[in-house]
């Protein structure tokens, strides 16, 4: 099953490293430069697609987390935790991009601009994932309380989203908002399109591939257990080193 | 019906009961408040702004910061002897448990909130404006959808090595909307504006905390069952 | 004065099991605490379990009263699933630790443990049960003030205040001084009234073995022995680890 999954990741990766070497040329040599801004809003190709992905990743946690607290099965949060890694690598390399575009071209490091700000709080809701699942004593624990913290971050995204791009409008900074610039080339929106389908397919393998890795932790971890039972003869397994949670 | 309505009211007496008896959590956050408030004094330059302007904020964060040390140890108590466990064993639904925590906190937080009112009020001459019910509404509805946060994350919390330490880490992300429009409705409360300048900020932080409490209710039991 | 009211009259079926464990597993991630328990008990029948520490016989018991879900098989308590609020219910349970709130008083905690199942008439029920269990006279102090032994008394009494046909029992004895356990034994005895079905987990094999109908072995997960206490080997201890080692 694992071997059909890092085959299905593997024909997504040279998928992907083929569009980012397509972006790559579009992004450097082919698309129209920005009036405003320059040569530096080519940035924003990997920006915005990057983010974009770290929204996506982020859904798939809370829908994973979901069906997984209801259905209680071990892939799904191990489907959870691979789209959450994904995620938050993406959501690292936004978080870069920005202040380093905002240095280039406003010469502020950061701006508060929503969608930053919005990715910044994003950040540190996949960091509770991690650490609430990494904290407790009790593995499986540790499991269902990080799907509670993707599911609520989810639920409470909408309003958190909502109140940023308020609060900005209240009070506005004196930078050009519109990363995108006031028109949208199609040669820009062509190259935009290239960036989304590119961090998507690498977004894909990585997960699919983090995805069978996991599988095969547990497998191994399952087979070890099993071989020390029939090592032992039948009847009554034996609570492995560290039974924690599973003594008397 | 009556029953889950008499197993919550018992819930929520035992909370506050022990909360009289002991006073742990009110004295910390209200020492807290007048602390935070003592603070903000030397720290503010009242050359360069006038604490009016700012009470809003400064008032919001203090909520914030005080409340969340507070709910930290909402599950505490429930350690010594183990007596969670002697609630789950009963047949009070998980969410029942749940929601008699959120009001047993809310009642807690409220108190505090009075009393942050009236100590920065007096360190700063605040002027709270001319529309007291709207202004307790937008600190009620805001108080509420942190308390429903605050709550479901202290479970979590209790439950992990990191303890409450953790607790703004995982609460702080999902507390702007309630800073957001708290202090904004506030501000424009204290300025004197009427209250259906706040409309839109109340229905917001309405919405933020029907939908906190609704995820908290729905997801409690994962955390507090094996 | 008596510690419980006769409990509710029986389903008419005769001889339909009081509380059944069918192929009750439990795992800890990869620990596996409780590997297959299966066993029938009838109204009024008291099981005694006895094991080496680390055997899972605290899992099996969480498993009966409802509050840790099996891995896999099923509770049932007079045919209601185990985790539901209907068998929780109906189960009342003693552990080495009290669940008790140790600022409120006794008869606090009574009423707080009443309302929550649902009883009605707590006004007499309560000091009823605090004078059965001796403690009439601390009616007022907090529960911090008692005594280990006063405080089990308390517990034994919040146990069985909503006279449940169902009592587990972990460990009873734990930390007792003599009176005490003699108060335990005695209340024990009482439970033995035909109607009531109790589970007992011991290192005590001797007052477990007076007081059980049927007796059961378990070790690392399973129960090397079950059989009617008639067909028990004589002297107990030595058979019992016998069978441990065994079993090992």
């Amino acid at each position: 099953m694992s071997s059909r999954t890092r085959l299905l990741a593997l024909a997504l990766g040279v998928l992907g490293v083929l569009a980012m070497l397509v972006l790559h040329w579009q992004v450097f040599f082919w698309v129209p430069t920005e009036a405003s801004m320059g040569i530096v809003q080519r940035i924003f190709y990997i920006h915005l697609p990057a983010a974009l992905v770290a929204y996506l990743a982020f859904g798939i946690v809370a829908l994973c987390s979901a069906v997984y607290l209801w259905l209680g099965e071990e892939k799904l949060d191990m489907a959870a935790r691979a789209a959450a890694e994904g995620g938050i690598l993406f959501t690292a390399i936004v978080l870069i991009t920005g202040p380093l575009w905002g240095k280039i071209a406003w010469n502020t490091w950061w701006t508060w601009e929503p969608r930053l700000t919005f990715t910044l709080l994003l950040f540190f809701i996949y960091l509770g994932y991690f650490l609430v699942r990494s904290s407790t004593e009790n593995a499986q624990q540790g499991k269902r309380f990080a799907a509670v913290v993707g599911i609520i971050g989810a639920l409470n995204i909408p309003v958190i989203h909502l109140s940023v791009v308020w609060f900005r409008s209240l009070h506005p900074e004196p930078v050009v908002l519109k990363a995108e610039g006031p028109t949208l080339h199609p040669d820009m929106l062509t190259t935009l399109l290239t960036g989304m389908l590119a961090f998507t397919l690498v977004f894909l393998s990585l997960f699919l591939f983090r995805y069978a890795v996991a599988q095969l932790e547990y497998h191994r971890a399952l087979a070890r257990r099993d071989a020390d039972r029939a090592f032992e003869g039948s009847g009554p397994s034996r609570p492995r080193d560290h039974a924690t949670g599973g003594g008397r | 019906m009556r029953l889950y309505l008499s197993q919550i009211g018992a819930l929520v007496r035992k909370d506050l009961l022990i909360e009289a008896r002991l006073r742990e959590r009110v004295v910390a956050m209200g020492a807290f408040a007048v602390l935070i408030g003592i603070l903000f004094n030397f720290a503010l330059d009242r050359t360069a702004v006038r604490p009016q302007e700012i009470a809003a904020g400064l008032i919001w964060l203090t909520i914030v910061f005080g409340g969340l040390m507070g709910m930290g140890r909402t599950f505490q108590m429930e350690r010594e002897d183990g007596a969670l466990e002697g609630l789950l064993l009963s047949p009070v639904p998980r969410d029942a448990l749940y929601l008699s925590k959120v009001v047993a906190n809310f009642v807690l937080l409220s108190a505090v909130v009075l009393l942050i009112f009236g100590i920065f009020g007096l360190f700063f001459s605040l002027d709270f404006g001319r529309s007291p019910l709207a202004l307790v509404a937008v600190i009620l509805l805001g108080v509420l959808g942190f308390v429903a946060l605050g709550t479901l994350f202290s479970a979590i919390s209790a439950g992990t090595g990191m303890g409450e330490s953790l607790l703004p880490i995982l609460v702080f992300p999902l507390l702007v909307p309630m800073v957001i429009y708290g202090v904004t409705a506030t501000a424009a409360l204290f300025a004197g504006l009427p209250p259906a300048e706040v409309s839109g900020s109340l229905r917001m932080l309405g919405a933020f905390a029907l939908i906190s409490l609704a995820g908290g209710t729905t997801l409690f039991r994962f955390i507090v069952e094996e | 004065m008596s510690l419980s009211s006769p409990s509710a009259p029986l389903p008419s079926t005769v001889g339909a099991p009081a509380l059944e464990a069918v192929d009750l597993v439990r795992d800890f991630g990869t620990v596996r605490a409780v590997n297959g328990i299966s066993f029938s008990l009838r109204p009024g029948e008291m099981l005694a379990v006895f094991g080496p520490n680390g055997s899972g016989k605290t899992s099996l018991l969480r498993m009966l009263s409802g509050v840790l879900r099996p891995s896999s098989g099923t509770v049932r308590i007079h045919g209601a699933g185990g985790g539901s609020a209907a068998g929780r219910g109906r189960v009342g349970v003693l552990s080495h630790q009290t669940f008790l709130y140790g600022s409120l008083t006794p008869a606090e905690n009574l009423h707080l443990y009443g309302r929550l199942y649902g009883l009605e008439d707590l006004v007499e029920r309560v000091p009823a049960r605090l004078e059965a269990v001796g403690l009439s006279g601390r009616g007022d102090d907090r529960v911090k003030t008692l005594s280990r032994g006063m405080k089990q008394r308390l517990a034994l009494a919040r146990a069985l205040l909503h006279d449940p046909d169902i009592v587990l029992l972990d460990e009873p004895w734990t930390g007792l001084d003599v009176h005490a356990a003699g108060v335990l034994r005695d209340v024990l005895g009482s439970l033995r009234d035909g109607r009531r079905t109790v589970v007992l987990v011991t290192h005590n094999l001797s007052q477990g073995l007076e007081l059980a109908d049927r007796v059961a072995i378990q070790v690392r997960g399973g129960f090397a022995f079950l059989e009617r206490r008639a067909m028990v080997a004589t002297p107990f201890e030595a058979f019992y680890r016998e069978v441990v080692e065994a079993s090992a």
